[in-house]
């Protein structure tokens, strides 16, 4: 590849200047001229049949002008992908404490809360189901009994014409299975040298994004809406808006110049936002904001999926990993929203990127009254690692080995084959990866140091690895792919458009420079619009880490058209043929001489009617999964990485200090080193997080720590220092070579870290978060103590009849 | 109730219910919306701005407290040319902003800090950013930005404690 002119060099994020200056506009901060001002009425119980509901009350409330229900959308609202289980207002029941039941819109804040005082609602409370195990026995109450009665029947049905190892859909509240299968790994493990069987659990993780959910309605000539939000994949809230209210053709969905954090987080409870606003809006005629409290948001929004996991690993005396056999049931919670995907992610990933003769696994969708999962960075991946990687290290211990060794001696090299039976055919640097994070962190000597503190030294240090694969983007999920155009805009910027956004991670440079790059014009050439589902095509969603790659592809095929055009323009202009065209930055030279700058060729081109207007689709090869075997290309190809966390624990008190964590990722290529370098270091402070801090406490359905002065997320004062590097094997259909980065920077974080607390104190912590009477104590006290239900935040008026 | 207090520099006055916080005042009845809005509990620091010299949580002072006091906003951190000062360049540069919905916070927490110490070395830096949350920088490249404008000012290089 020749020498690249913009990609991996120093870039300031071209969206930067607003923020600092806060003069950029988030969709807290939209205001229009007659907005009225919109609040939810949320489920004040866990499960309960909706007896009476009767929003009449509250239009006679002075101030408020609409109040809507179920009864206002198209088919009760019914709405949900991959399964249909969820209402944008609850219909007959709710489900969760937090779920949504009614709106109102009013003149003021105080009106519209005074609207929600008025409603009538009497709820028939149901028995409700927290455990995942509970509610997978035949007596538990079931969340879903006509999804359940609906899945009897096919089940019994007899179609299932892949069923041949397991049936895939569920039974009660069971959502789904997903599986990988080969081979025995009981049998086998029953003849390795080493076996391992141990149980792991991770907690519910909130977000935390800065900016709560919001939307803004307005609505517009036609009697239809336009709506304005910071979400995930503006054409899912458009297409799930036009089937619940039901207008084909009248409905746009723009989002606002800049979104306050996603991190998976902005999806379904955004598109339920979004309609309520717009139903709003519709019913009333008027522009509707609906913003949620914090409170509100960490209640009804949806979480990182608690996980239970069981892991039976065998080996030989000598360290080769030999069989795996594991057992999840996630908690699903109330609706199933992306838990059977972020479950199907986990499963491909539960064994970790090694060697394995034979492997198992099983992962059971649950649902139960605990609010609700779905995606979050990592979905999935983020989850297993956490207990896979502590049990290699406990593995590696039992065949007497260092962990580093023991990963190297097992971990998946180019030409390998998974144990799903891919063949890894693409950039794999796991081993680089492992060598140089090795070399970094000074491993061997601390690990040394470390391992000969006196027994009775109570402030310890300790040091630990974890290391993973995770598939890019959103593999046999679905059809994936990005559609971009680049077009002549104001101020002769050439404009990009995409439907992918940028909430942050910094996909707009990303962008930029690759448009650069090819055009071998200045970064400050290109201008970047919000996504809006009237401008831009459709690119898929911003999840799965897969904007680099399928914006990055979408970029780099419309810029090399938009390149053609403008050869084309220049060769006319200056009366040569194309092929005597020459370029030179923003210089265009002919065979005699001639010599166009880019603005004279854009006059040129305006003059003569010649567009200058480029769209690019770019598709990830297809390949193939099958559900009902567990077998099959999941991905096309992985990134790999890991991570050593240095920790310093204090015994008397539980207090783990992070001191350092180094990191070395194989990110295919680096294309804006300032935006990836942040999102490693903002993953990893994420997954510090979720191993030492992070547990949305659900009591009997309640969340006891809704703000986050109870929800602790790490602040400047827990941050190691991090240092970051990365390995660069480039992938063969990556924009130059780039993979994925955004989701793969958590993964590792929380099993190094618990890998290093053990190496400092001795003490195994297989539940996180590893908080400190886990560390000081070994048991966390909430499991020991009953604990009085406190009823926190949501409509605590609530008219029950109880 | 009518508020008057100085704004950026300059005096306003201006019409609210008494009941309301600092925050709601700017960002609902000035339209003053570089603040933000995060938590309304004092705890995210979204909401910092700066009362009479002191960085604080304007969702926990109440806008009948501004009254003949003085208020700065990231409205009022600006450059000599109405741009960004060197701070904030220095945060564009550094790479310490993502989403930006903590960065004018951070942009008022690290202006006090800055006046406070003048040079602060590494540990006061995190000690007066840590009222602030970030959830997608993981702070470093913040803490980066902070030091750089340290040192452009005239600080000395503080040496890096490597544990």
């Amino acid at each position: 590849m020749s020498e690249l002119k913009s990609l991996g060099k120093p870039t300031r994020r071209v969206d930067a200047l607003e923020k600092v200056l806060g003069t950029g506009r988030y969709t807290h901060d939209l205001k229009i001229p007659g907005m009225l001002v919109a609040k939810v009425l949320r489920s004040p119980v866990p499960h309960a049949e909706i007896v009476k509901l009767d929003v009449t009350p509250a239009l006679k409330v002075p101030g408020v002008v609409a109040a809507i229900t179920s009864e206002d959308f198209v088919d009760h609202g019914n709405w949900g992908f991959p399964v249909k289980d969820d209402y944008m207002l609850a219909y007959k029941k709710v489900r969760y404490v937090g779920d949504p039941i009614a709106a109102v819109a009013a003149e003021t804040e105080e009106a519209a809360e005074a609207g929600l005082q008025a409603i009538v609602l009497e709820l028939k409370e149901l028995p409700a189901v927290f455990d995942v195990h509970e509610a997978l026995k035949p007596d538990a109450p079931i969340l879903h009994e006509e999804l359940a009665k609906a899945q009897a029947e096919e089940t019994t049905s007899g179609e299932l014409e892949d069923a041949e190892f397991i049936e895939v859909h569920g039974k009660g509240n069971l959502s789904e299975t997903l599986i990988v299968r080969q081979g025995d790994p009981l049998s086998k493990l029953s003849e390795c040298d080493v076996v391992l069987d141990a149980a792991y659990s991770v907690a519910h993780q909130e977000h935390a994004y800065l900016e709560t959910e919001a939307a803004l309605a307005v609505p517009t000539a036609d009697g239809g809406v336009t709506v304005f939000v910071g979400d995930q994949n503006p054409f899912i809230t458009l297409s799930n808006l036009v089937m619940t209210l039901g207008m084909p053709g009248k409905v746009r969905v723009v989002q606002s110049p800049h979104t306050g954090g996603a991190f998976g987080g902005k999806s379904d409870m955004v598109y339920e936002t979004a309609a309520q606003a717009a139903m709003l809006a519709i019913k009333s005629g008027r522009p509707v904001k609906l913003v949620t409290s914090r409170e509100e948001s960490m209640i009804a929004s949806y979480k990182r999926d608690a996980m239970e996991m069981r892991y039976r690993l065998g080996a030989t005396k000598d360290g080769r990993l030999r069989a795996a056999k594991i057992e999840c049931w996630a908690d699903s919670g109330a609706y199933a929203s992306m838990t059977p995907f972020t479950s199907w992610r986990a499963t491909i990933h539960a064994m970790g990127p090694y060697h394995y003769e034979d492997c198992h696994v099983d992962m059971m969708c649950v649902y139960t009254n605990n609010g609700y999962s779905g995606a979050f960075r990592g979905f999935g991946n983020t989850e297993v690692t956490a207990a896979s990687e502590q049990a290699i290290d406990e593995l590696a211990e039992m065949c007497g080995m260092d962990p580093m060794d023991f990963r190297l001696k097992n971990c998946v090299e180019l030409g390998d084959t998974l144990p799903f039976g891919q063949k890894l055919e693409y950039s794999v640097g796991l081993k680089q990866c492992l060598e140089r994070v090795r070399k970094i962190s000074d491993w061997d000597r601390k690990r040394a140091e470390y391992s000969r503190q006196p027994a009775h030294q109570e402030i310890r240090r300790g040091i630990g690895v974890a290391s993973f694969f995770h598939g890019l983007s959103l593999g046999a999920e679905g059809l994936d792919f990005a559609e971009h155009t680049i077009r002549l805009g104001e101020g002769n910027k050439f404009e990009i458009l995409t439907g992918l956004s940028d909430f942050g991670q910094g996909s707009r440079t990303v962008f930029s420079l690759i448009a650069s790059e090819v055009l071998g014009f200045p970064v400050e050439r290109f201008q970047w619009l919000p996504c809006d589902t009237d401008v831009v095509q459709e690119c898929g969603p911003t999840v799965a880490s897969r904007s680099t790659i399928l914006g990055g592809n979408a970029t780099r095929l419309a810029a090399m058209r938009l390149l053609t055009q403008l050869y084309d323009a220049a060769a006319m202009m200056m009366g040569c043929m194309v092929p005597e065209v020459r370029q030179e930055g923003e210089v265009f030279y002919g065979p005699a001489g001639q010599r166009v700058t880019l603005d004279e060729l854009i006059a040129y081109a305006r003059a003569n009617h010649i567009p200058l207007s480029a769209k690019a689709r770019w598709e990830m090869p297809r390949i193939h999964w099958s559900f009902a075997k567990g077998r099959g290309v999941p991905y096309v190809a992985y990134h790999f990485g890991a991570q050593v966390a240095e920790v310093e624990v204090d015994r008397r008190t539980g207090v783990t200090k992070v001191l350092n964590i180094y990191a070395v990722h194989d990110v295919g290529k680096v294309v804006f080193p300032q935006g990836i370098r942040g999102q490693i270091i903002g993953g990893i402070s994420q997954g510090l997080g979720y191993a030492l801090m992070e547990r949305v406490e659900f009591e009997k359905g309640y969340i006891q720590n809704p703000n986050f002065d109870t929800y602790l997320i790490p602040t400047a004062a827990d941050m190691p220092v991090v240092t970051v590097e990365f390995v660069e094997s480039e992938l063969p259909f990556g924009p130059f070579g780039a993979k994925n980065v955004a989701e793969p920077s958590m993964v590792p974080t929380a099993p190094a870290i618990l890998n290093a607390i053990y190496h400092a104190t001795g003490r195994r912590i297989r539940h996180l978060p590893a908080n400190l009477e886990r560390v000081l104590l070994g048991y966390d006290l909430k499991d020991t103590v009953t604990t009085t239900v406190c009823q926190v935040g949501v409509c605590e008026r609530a008219k029950c009849e109880l | 109730m009518e508020i008057r207090f100085t704004l950026n520099g300059k005096p306003t006055a201006v019409d609210v219910p008494p009941d309301i916080t600092l925050l709601r005042l700017l960002r609902d009845y000035l339209d003053m919306t570089g603040t933000k809005c995060g938590c309304e509990i004092g705890e995210c620091g979204a909401c910092s701005v700066i009362l009479d010299g002191e960085v604080v949580n304007s969702c926990l002072v109440l806008a009948p407290q501004v009254e003949g006091r003085r208020v700065v906003t990231i409205e009022g951190i600006r450059g000599p040319d109405g741009g960004p000062n060197d701070l904030q360049e220095a945060f564009i540069e550094a790479g310490a902003i993502q989403c930006g919905f903590c960065t004018p916070g951070m942009v008022v927490a690290a202006t006090v800090l800055l006046r406070k110490h003048g040079y602060p070395t590494r540990e006061q830096i995190i000690e007066g950013i840590s009222g602030n949350l970030c959830r997608c920088t993981g702070y470093q490249q913040i803490v980066e930005a902070i030091q750089m404008t340290v040192l452009r000012r005239g600080g000395l290089p503080e040496k890096e404690e490597h544990a």
